[in-house]
């Protein structure tokens, strides 16, 4: 009984997929929709991976990536290689040693030379989990560590220098630096990188200046504060890039951009599967009455389905990870020059990969195969064979689908007041999103009817074409679905990534305006200034504490008011004359507050707020909101008198220094002068061009995702339009017969379309900034307490409606094309048969 | 072997219920041909339909092989048409892209009776021998009708339905194959329930039943 059934399911599936050995083109469209809808979902989610190592990457940057430091206190004092293996033995694996020096060679040029404990680095977050096991120094990684050691040099400073791989540079004293070699990695900065044995050596020395220390937790920093010994200190990195945030929340962005290209690939599976099911309703049917039961017709159709789905995730996955390689310049070469490490590829295809791709595959070919399957349960055989072929536009599913779209908009209206977290945002987007693809069809439909009934009876052409819109619409309309959520899919990400830009360039432009940070314990600032007033522009010395309010961590900065940083703080919220109300303090307290303050604890502008001071809670008034992209913490701005006023135990936080000329080499004598040590300072403008060098890396490659989402709802319509003229090339024949000529059928036949795509393609422009709406002002709120502003741009849908209308060309010729070839032998057929 | 008694069917429609088949009754003994004739709408397909358990009466009973078949479950009805109860149709019904030869062995195949010898046999008789690696699109009306014939007959069933089998098919070819479809039948020991309009290809058969506002009368 069990080898009979299996033998019948075979031939079952045999005759099945005869219909794609005779109709290659339907298996290769087939194929395409899902190879390139599991490639485009795959492209997301390795953009994500991508920016998020991005972000590590950026954080990473020596100097930028330490929260905290461990320096100190004494006049020329050290950190102790006792000291460190100690703290490091007590299990604080944050931290790692780093020597800098200033050294001068013999030809007088000054150098800034960098040793750091590369075992130390914290660079495992980054790598992921996949080379725990394997070390990440190999090769020339190796030489690096080992004597004779090799000191990394820049490959501007060595043209400059006129340094040669393996050159030794000599140094005053005569001590010679291990061999060069060359390297470009932005984050190294100008500075000469060794391994700290080699420093050691070099340096005669066998003591650190300072440690560095990533990210703690409140507990661990309490700690690590109890465990330090006597003469060292702990202190925030005031300029450290806290990423992760802004990294959660774009990450939180694009996996709703990768459900929606999920959706895009669910649409155009269901489309090539319902279509090849349709294409052999008469084989089914003829199987049906030669006694193959559903049972075994449901189960036949979902091995092919199985088949198909396998078929789709492997090729799928395969084309992402080609792309993937592709798309993503080895990002591992960054971090890998970065701490002469090589790491594995983060664009790896795994596992868990390629099943989520399958079990998309499969939810979409079994969506669509359920609905058919059901439907001839529901019928007797009898039935199924006087269905027509030719299905017609069913009025009774048009009412459904409208109904069904109507609710499913009604509730997203009256969820959007009840959403509080960000699944909740989701099952909105989801609700809006099924919402707009459902009303499409009717929309369609209503906006052909209206034409049709509008056109004056002599343009007989134009009226004939809104007419076969009817005859065209019931195949194109998962099409047109795909393309409407594909075309959403395209602005929302363009939005997305063009607000993240700018939210983020504006963040660093905020915080870093400054040529130069100077955070040193020993610097003499007053002397500093005095003594090279014609060097320095402007600067800003800040004062500030941490104190707890509302529960949460909270900043409050005593800054200049007139700084340069300040006079222009971009505002997201403020009262009017917000910024000169604040400088000068009236009797209500003005105070600044960032947007986390009013999203995530409910303080609206004009209201007070209620800090403890040195005298108990004093209140002050909130007359604007900052941005303050990324900050986990409640932050306050208070003219630094006030801030003196209220809290005696303020701390200078760092200084900020605006130079004459960008000349930072130039000026970094002065800065020793007044008592800087090397490594006190940051070189802003260098921070951030490679910060934002490492972002536009990841901008760059949603750019071809666009292209790419496009080119899948391309390649669906194209697979659309091709069965469509299959099918009705017999009536394209009785046309032709009838004297049609060949304009007059591009219209009647390609109008339709035209005016399909017109409307969906404006549908897709308010849902696309709906979406992006949600996504920024509403979802992210919800997650992070900070907003961005939303970057509404018309360039990406111009761009849009170009692709769009090549697409549509293109497919629009290719048929044109077939049609005209296969159009003789239908005549021929035309007397035969009919 | 085939029996039905009171048979009743009817269908509602727009302007009320339409009974069209009122209380039916008949025999087909094994190896025997009948041929059902009637005006058109009369309900000689309703009857063949029922028959093949492809649709199910109001009232009646049904027995095949003394087996009976009022209530049998959707398996049952299945395993019938694949083993022992096979259609032909006036529009062939091939599935149209598989060739003649994988056409013509599917049913057999299915029931897991192919018997070689005997579909080269059929394929002999029906002159197909020249066709087998064919599409069925390629092929003439009266080729394709014979194509669906040795289908219908490969795995020697119980009983063949057919439903104007030549009805699509001109005169000359029609009677050709009239002659081949009875010729086969014999050859696999099948009975033969077979709709036609035309009375002279009644008179090939054995039997001739008439249909008439819903009652069968035999001549
Ligand atoms: N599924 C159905 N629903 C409603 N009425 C039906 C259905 N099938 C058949 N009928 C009606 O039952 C009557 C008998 O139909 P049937 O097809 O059996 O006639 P027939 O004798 O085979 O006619 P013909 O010689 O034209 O094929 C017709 O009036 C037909 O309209
Ligand atoms: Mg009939």
């Amino acid at each position: 009984m069990k080898t009979e059934r299996l033998t019948r399911i075979v031939w079952v599936n045999r005759v099945l997929l005869s219909h794609y050995r005779r109709h290659p083109l339907q298996a290769i469209f087939l194929l395409l929709g899902l190879t390139l809808g599991v490639a485009l979902w795959s492209a997301v989610e390795l953009i994500n991976g991508h920016a998020r190592t991005s972000y590590a990457d950026a954080e990473q940057f020596l100097g930028a990536d330490a929260h905290f430091w461990i320096r100190p206190t004494g006049e020329n004092a050290a950190v102790s290689q006792q000291d460190y293996i100690r703290l490091r033995r007590l299990g604080f694996v944050e931290l790692y040693p780093i020597i800098e020096a200033r050294l001068q060679t013999r030809e007088q040029d000054w150098l800034i030379l960098l040793a750091t404990d590369f075992m130390a680095l914290p660079i495992a977050d980054a790598q992921n989990n996949s080379s725990e096991t394997a070390t990440p120094f190999v090769g020339d990684a190796l030489a690096f560590m080992t004597p004779p050691f090799q000191t990394a040099v820049p490959e501007s400073l060595a043209s400059e220098l006129g340094i040669n791989p393996g050159d030794q540079l000599t140094l005053t004293n005569g001590q010679r630096l291990p061999p060069a070699t060359l390297q470009s990695r932005p984050q190294q900065g100008e500075r000469l990188v060794v391994d700290m044995a080699a420093a050691f050596e070099v340096l005669n020395r066998d003591n650190f200046d300072y440690l560095g220390v990533t990210k703690l937790s409140a507990s661990r920093e309490q700690a690590l504060r109890q465990a330090l010994p006597e003469g060292l200190i702990l202190t925030r990195n005031q300029q450290s890039l806290d990423l992760q945030e802004l990294t959660d929340s774009l990450h939180i962005q694009l996996a709703a951009m990768g459900w929606l290209a999920f959706v895009v690939g669910l649409f155009i599976v269901f489309n090539a599967v319902r279509f090849s099911l349709w294409m052999r309703q008469a084989t089914l049917t003829t199987l049906r009455e030669m006694g193959i039961g559903l049972d075994d017709l449901a189960l036949a159709i979902a091995l092919e389905a199985l088949f198909w789905s396998v078929l789709g995730t492997l090729l799928g996955g395969g084309l992402g990870f080609l792309l993937g390689n592709l798309l993503l310049p080895t990002v591992s070469s960054s971090l890998g020059s970065l701490y002469g490490a090589i790491i594995t590829p983060t664009v790896t295809l795994t596992a868990r990969h390629l099943l989520q791709a399958a079990i998309m595959t499969l939810l979409g070919v079994t969506v669509a195969v359920a609905g058919p399957i059901w439907l001839s349960a529901r019928r007797s055989i009898r039935q199924q064979q006087h269905q027509t072929l030719d299905q017609q536009f069913q009025p009774r599913q048009l009412g459904v689908q409208s109904l069904s779209a109507v609710a499913l908009l009604g509730l997203a209206a009256l969820y959007y007041f009840q959403i509080d977290s960000v699944s909740d945002g989701f099952v909105l987007l989801a609700l809006v999103l099924f919402g707009s693809a459902l009303s499409l069809p009717p929309l369609l439909y209503g906006a052909f009817w209206l034409a049709a009934r509008s056109m004056p009876a002599s343009w007989w052409r134009l009226r004939w074409a809104m007419r076969d819109a009817f005859a065209q619409l019931p195949h194109l309309r998962i099409a047109m679905m795909a393309l409407l959520l594909a075309l959403v899919a395209n602005l929302g990400v363009s939005t997305l990534v063009g607000s993240f830009r700018i939210a983020f360039t504006d963040w660093l432009t905020v915080r870093m305006s400054a040529d130069v940070y100077v955070q040193s314990a020993t610097l003499d600032a007053d002397a500093l200034l005095t003594q090279a007033p014609l060097k320095v522009q402007a600067s800003h010395a800040r004062t500030g504490l941490n104190l707890r309010w509302q529960d949460r961590p909270t900043e409050i900065r005593g800054v200049n008011t007139q700084a340069p940083d300040m006079r222009s703080l971009p505002l997201a919220l403020s009262e009017p004359n917000a910024l000169s109300q604040w400088a000068e303090q009236g009797h209500l307290r003005p105070i600044l507050a960032n947007e986390q303050v009013h999203h995530l604890a409910g303080v609206n502008l004009g209201e007070s707020v209620s800090l403890p001071t040195d005298t108990g809670t004093v209140d002050f008034q909130v007359v604007g909101f900052f941005h303050d992209y990324g900050n986990p913490y409640y932050a306050f701005y208070l003219p630094k008198a006030t801030v003196s006023q209220y809290w005696k135990n303020a701390q200078p936080m760092g200084l900020a220094i605006w130079l004459q000329d960008t000349n930072l080499q130039a000026f970094e004598p002065d800065l020793l002068d007044a008592g800087a040590e090397p490594g006190d300072w940051i070189d802003q403008r260098q921070l951030m061009s490679v910060a934002l060098q490492i972002f536009e890396r990841t901008f760059a490659i949603t750019g071809a995702l666009n292209t790419l989402t496009l080119g899948v709802a391309g390649v669906a319509l194209f697979a659309a339009l091709m069965s469509i003229h299959q099918q009705r090339l017999h009536q394209y024949a009785h046309w032709r017969a009838l004297g049609v000529n060949q304009q007059e059928w591009l219209l009647i036949v390609g109008g339709p379309l035209a005016g399909m795509v017109m409307v969906t393609g404006l549908l897709a422009i308010p849902l696309g900034a709906v979406l992006s709406a949600l996504l920024i002002a509403d979802i992210n709120i919800i997650a992070f307490g900070w907003s961005m502003p939303l970057n509404w741009s018309w360039h990406p849908v111009a761009n849009l409606a170009i692709l769009t209308t090549l697409t549509l060309i293109l497919t629009g010729l290719t048929a044109l094309w077939r049609v005209q070839r296969q159009l003789p032998n239908a005549l021929i057929r035309l007397g035969g048969t009919a | 072997m085939l029996r039905f008694t009171h048979l009743s069917k009817g269908y509602a429609q727009p302007d009320g219920f339409l009974p069209v088949l009122n209380d039916v009754s008949g025999e087909v003994a094994r190896g025997e041909s009948v041929a059902l004739l009637g005006e058109s709408g009369s309900g000689k397909s309703t009857l063949l339909h029922l028959v093949a358990g492809l649709d199910v009466p109001d009232h009646g009973t049904m027995l095949l092989n003394d087996i009976s078949l009022t209530d049998a479950s959707a398996q049952t009805w299945n395993r019938l048409r694949r083993e022992h109860i096979s259609l032909v149709f006036q529009d062939f019904h091939l599935i149209p892209t598989l060739n003649v030869d994988d056409n013509l062995k599917l049913q057999a195949r299915l029931a897991g009776q192919l018997d070689l010898d005997f579909c080269n046999q059929l394929i002999e008789r029906l002159g197909l021998t020249g066709l087998l690696h064919g599409l069925p699109g390629e092929l003439s009306g009266g080729q394709q009708q014979r194509v669906a014939i040795a289908r219908s007959l490969a795995h020697r069933p119980t009983l063949v339905l057919a439903d104007e089998p030549t009805g699509n098919l001109d005169e000359q070819t029609a009677q050709d194959v009239m002659t081949l479809l009875i010729d086969c039948v014999r050859a696999a020991n099948s009975s033969l329930l077979m709709v036609t309009h035309s009375p002279a290809m009644a008179a090939y058969l054995d039997r001739r039943w008439h249909l008439k506002a819903g009652e069968l009368h035999e001549d």
